[in-house]
């Protein structure tokens, strides 16, 4: 800016902002200055001139600040505001606890929000990335989708559709025993990949070039963890790591520990080239890995997918007629993979829970209305101590508006210092937060984004809470008000009302849906699943050493006494099971069922009981290779009787065996209680051998796994036995269930608890204005029973209208959150629980009035009406 | 308002403006002040002081003497009102009298 320049701005400033009486004189003043300045060829000429002329804006002789009713108040008081806080210590705290509480909720929410929204978010191409699924039909013909696609899919899409598919990639989740020297360790999350991996993903290099660094046969990228797990310090770059004993792999890059908001995870990145060996890998019917390709529009992919079912026919048509069934195929963009509610078979990705997050956001949001409108509450029950106040001021002349200006000060003044503690608070909290949700929230303040989330917040805050009582307050008639000492309320008792009926309705809601959420997990706890879950330990056949040895080590483990059985099979219960459609002898379409492929000890082992027919016997050699048996529900899928379904033959496609059925067990939850039993073979196969199942002595367990693990090394030397107790990952699969309980459960105690807070002030509030009445009541022998009573019995209808709000919504959720189990509780048969919410509730308000109340009750009647 | 109190910065802005007859408006007197009593202030300041003591009674002002430094705009001149010259002797001779009654040697400690 020039001298002139700069003249002229500061002319103009003054003339807008200060009052006009003093313009000349000022502008004057200034101009004078600045030639005088200029002339003087004064240093720091700017900073010298600006600081005379940023002196002139001051209240004095600002436009803003009209000295029309002098001496009687500001726009906003600040030390009156701090009076007035100090002054109702109670309620300030009450407020101060609440909003405290509901901001760092919210607080806490925000960054939950911010980080689930992050996933996969900073692959540089999101937008064109697909990945392939596949549609296919159950027994019924109703569709349901699969993850897992097959080698051939990526080659073929590139030949076919060579405009639009611009790159492929194909990914093996894999696990497996890594070893460097003498550090050996079992890894979870192994990927094997197509080369072009790290240019089609964003997934950042810390050494290595991304376009090359998977391009040899051998080639593994490791994460910077892993590179100081196996090497410590040394260059990871050139070491030889062995998988499973058996392969190795040159370290060619080392990728950062990537932020872990992404659906793959992963710590090692091999070539797929391995694989591309391997007959199974060529062809469509060996699902087991994931293909995504790259489109440029999603016009484009949707053309692609029209394109699908005449490519499947061009591949598979010939199959498809063989095996009676077919599949489609889909494509889900990577922008909304993490957050697709789907239910994929077969998905080994990391997903998002969009209802867990809507959960949350609306009991964070509960709990901060609740604090706002015991702000409201309090502030109007407060009003006839602040009326004398207001009528004064009104008196001497103060604009309405300055008083609304007033008392939305202090609640900024309140919200503000909550804001700062809730922030305070939630980053001392958040080890705690994320222990108590099991989750990983990164709480990142620098960002400029929770800044402008807080202000949002901070308006929003004081406007709910901190509008309507402003309005209220200034608006009292000052001659009413001086002549009464009391306010005149209108109708804004309603509104006190109806925010308590909502506050007690949320209070009551949460209770009775945590109530019936932890009777439907306690019925899913006691409930007999059909088969023994006690004492069995699962050991997963994970590499070729096992595997080849499988016989010796069950043999080792059925000489001790301390093994009562001994399994191995595809899958336990619980855990994996192959889905195909089976053709039975003498019945037209085929029938698709879920399969067990075992030895012939599994229905011993799980105490699985026969129906018809007969079990599997040892003695009759001829059950290796020819039989099957079947459950109950794939007895009544066939439309058979068990008698007539016994000595049928099936066809099982994809292994292509033909067996016999041989016998009839009793239906059993294989799959958890999420799902009706569906149809379920049991053959007697032992070529997929995936996991052992050892029925333990439960008399000494820790024997018992030892003998098991002695076993398992004398089968598999070098390979770590990895294993787990049956009843415990059974235990897993409600793990999300019993994190909504346990965040229904905390945020239904904070509720309440607020909202009884609220009650609280309200009460007392409540007995000191009507302490004369009840001094007079007293007196003529009401008891301090009955005087509790009176207090009590407005708001012991309040919790009853919210009882009645609370229930049908509660109703409502419970009901959709059932929906998850095809076994659940019944909403009927626990109608007691909806009568406990609104007592549980009413009690607790109660004792609150009452402890209040019991004060003013109890004290001399002398005393109160003594003053007049 | 009974007795005034003068602050010790607005019995030098007084005082001041008794200097500059005439000439007392907002500009002189922040040089004067800073020449005479080494006390820098910026105008904004000076205008509060300025305008207290007028409250107060101490001054009266006028608008006059439009330059072309000033872009045509007529300064604010100030003159001490009686009150204003009746408190400053007040002062001056209270303190006057109280010099007196120091005894010598106890001035002498203090010009060492």
């Amino acid at each position: 800016m020039s001298d002139s320049n700069a003249a002229t701005f500061s002319i103009r400033l003054i003339r807008k902002l200060c009052k006009p009486e003093l313009a000349e004189e000022i502008e004057g003043n200034l101009l004078e200055y600045h030639s005088m300045l200029k002339e003087q060829g004064a240093s720091f000429f700017f900073i010298r001139y600006w600081y005379e002329v940023f002196n002139y804006l001051r209240p004095s002789l600002l436009k803003l600040f009209k000295h029309k009713h002098k001496g009687a108040m500001f726009i906003f008081n600040p030390k009156v505001a701090f009076r007035n806080l100090l002054k109702y210590r109670a309620t300030t705290s009450i407020n101060l606890f609440g909003f405290i509480i509901g901001l760092t909720s919210v607080i806490f929410l925000y960054f939950y929000l911010e980080n689930e929204l992050s996933y996969d978010a900073f692959h540089v191409d999101k937008d064109k990335i697909y990945r392939v699924f596949r549609t296919s039909f159950d027994g019924n013909g109703d569709p349901y989708p699969v993850a897992p696609t097959s080698g051939p899919y990526a080659p073929a899409l590139m030949n076919d559709f060579p405009e639009t598919v611009k790159e492929t990639n194909r990914v093996i989740m894999e696990r497996g025993l890594v070893t460097f020297g003498s550090k050996s360790f079992y890894e979870e999350d192994l990927i094997f990949a197509d080369a072009n991996f790290f240019t089609f993903f964003s997934f950042p290099l810390k050494v290595g070039n991304p376009s090359t660094v998977l391009s040899g046969a051998n080639d593994v990228v490791i994460s910077q963890n892993i590179a100081k797990k196996y090497f410590g310090d040394d260059d990871p770059v050139g070491k030889v790591l062995q998988i499973d004993n058996e392969y190795s792999y040159t370290v060619s890059g080392v990728f950062d520990n990537f932020p872990d908001k992404s659906h793959l995870q992963f710590d090692m990145v091999f070539s797929i080239e391995l694989f591309k060996s391997f007959q199974w890998f060529k062809r469509w019917f060996n699902h087991g890995l994931c293909t995504y390709i790259k489109v440029n529009t999603p016009a484009e992919a949707r053309y692609l997918e029209s394109q699908f079912p005449g490519f499947m026919d061009k591949y598979m048509g010939e199959e498809f007629k063989k095996v009676g069934t077919r599949w489609e195929l889909s494509l889900e963009s990577l922008e909304e993979l993490y957050f697709n509610d789907i239910q994929y078979e077969f998905d080994e990705i990391k997903h998002g829970n969009w209802t867990n997050i809507l959960t949350l956001g609306g009991i964070a949001l509960a709990i901060l209305f609740i604090a706002c409108f015991n702000y409201i509450n309090l502030s109007i029950a407060q009003s006839h101590k602040r009326a004398k106040e207001v009528g004064v001021r009104k008196v001497l002349g103060v604009y309405k508006s300055r008083l609304v200006f007033q008392f939305i000060g202090e609640s900024i003044l309140i919200v503000s210092l909550s804001i700062l503690i809730s922030v305070a608070l939630s980053e001392l909290l958040k080890v705690q937060f994320n222990e108590y949700f099991d989750l990983q929230v990164i709480f990142n303040w620098q960002d400029v984004k929770i800044l402008v989330f807080l202000l949002c917040l901070f308006v929003f805050v004081v406007f709910t809470s901190g509008l309507y009582p402003a309005m209220l307050l200034s608006s009292f008639d000052p001659l009413k008000v001086l002549k009464t000492g009391k306010p005149v309320f209108g109708k804004n008792i309603f509104v006190r009302k109806g925010l308590v009926i909502l506050q007690f309705s949320v209070s009551i809601f949460l209770i009775i849906a945590t109530s019936l959420i932890y009777f439907q997990l306690n019925f899913i706890k006691n409930r007999d699943l059909g088969f023994d879950q006690e004492a069995i330990l699962i050991v997963e056949s994970n590499n070729s050493l096992i595997d080849e040895n499988y016989q010796v080590f069950k043999d080792l483990l059925n000489a001790d006494p301390l093994v009562k059985n001994v399994t191995s099979a595809s899958g336990e219960p619980g855990g994996f099971h192959d889905n195909a459609p089976m053709e039975v002898a003498g019945i037209l379409e085929p029938v698709r069922m879920h399969s067990v492929f075992s030895d012939i000890a599994y229905l011993e082992t799980f105490d699985i009981s026969v129906v018809a027919g007969r079990a599997f016997n040892a003695d009759i050699v001829s059950d290796r290779t020819s039989a099957m048996m079947i459950n109950e529900s794939a007895v009544r899928s066939m439309g058979l009787t068990p008698e007539e379904a016994i000595g049928r033959k099936v066809k099982e496609p994809f292994r292509q065996l033909e067996r016999t059925i041989i016998g009839v067990f009793q239906d059993y939850h294989f799959e958890g209680l999420k799902s009706e039993i569906s149809p379920l073979t049991i053959v007697a196969w032992e070529e997929d051998t995936r996991v052992f199942a050892v029925k333990l002595d439960a008399t000494d367990l820790r024997a018992a796994v030892q003998v098991v693990e002695d076993a398992y090394d004398q089968a598999a030397p070098n390979f770590p036995m990895r294993s787990r107790f049956l009843d415990d990952s059974i235990a897993e699969q409600y793990l999300e269930e019993k994190k909504q309980a346990k965040i229904f459960t905390g945020f239904a105690t904070l509720s309440i608890l607020l909202a009884c807070m609220g009650v609280f002030g309200l009460a007392a509030f409540s007995a000191q204005q009507r302490q004369k009445e009840l001094g007079i009541r007293k007196v003529l022998g009401a008891t301090i029973n009955q005087v509790i009573l009176i207090i009590s019995r407005e708001f012991l209808i309040l919790v009853s209208v919210a009882s009645l709000v609370a229930i049908p919504f509660s109703w409502y959720f419970i009901d959709y959150w059932l929906e998850n189990f095809a076994y659940r509780i019944s909403i009927l048969n626990n109608w007691p629980v909806f009568l406990i919410g609104g007592v549980v509730t009413t009690m607790i308000a109660f004792l609150t009035i009452g402890l209040k109340t019991y004060k003013t009750a109890a004290g001399n009647p002398t005393e109160i009406i003594r003053y007049e | 308002m009974g007795k005034s109190n003068l602050g010790e910065f607005e019995e030098l802005v007084l005082l001041t403006v008794m200097i500059l007859q005439k000439e007392a408006y907002i500009l002189k007197i922040k040089d004067e002040l800073l020449a005479q009593a080494k006390r820098k202030s910026a105008m904004g300041a000076l205008h509060v002081t300025l305008s207290r003591l007028e409250e107060k009674g101490f001054l009266t002002s006028d608008m006059a003497g439009a330059t072309k430094e000033r872009g045509g705009r007529r300064k604010r001149i100030y003159e001490l009102t009686a009150a204003g010259k009746s408190i400053l002797s007040e002062i001056h001779e209270t303190r006057n009298s109280m010099w007196r009654q120091i005894p010598n040697f106890a001035l002498k400690l203090v010009h060492v």
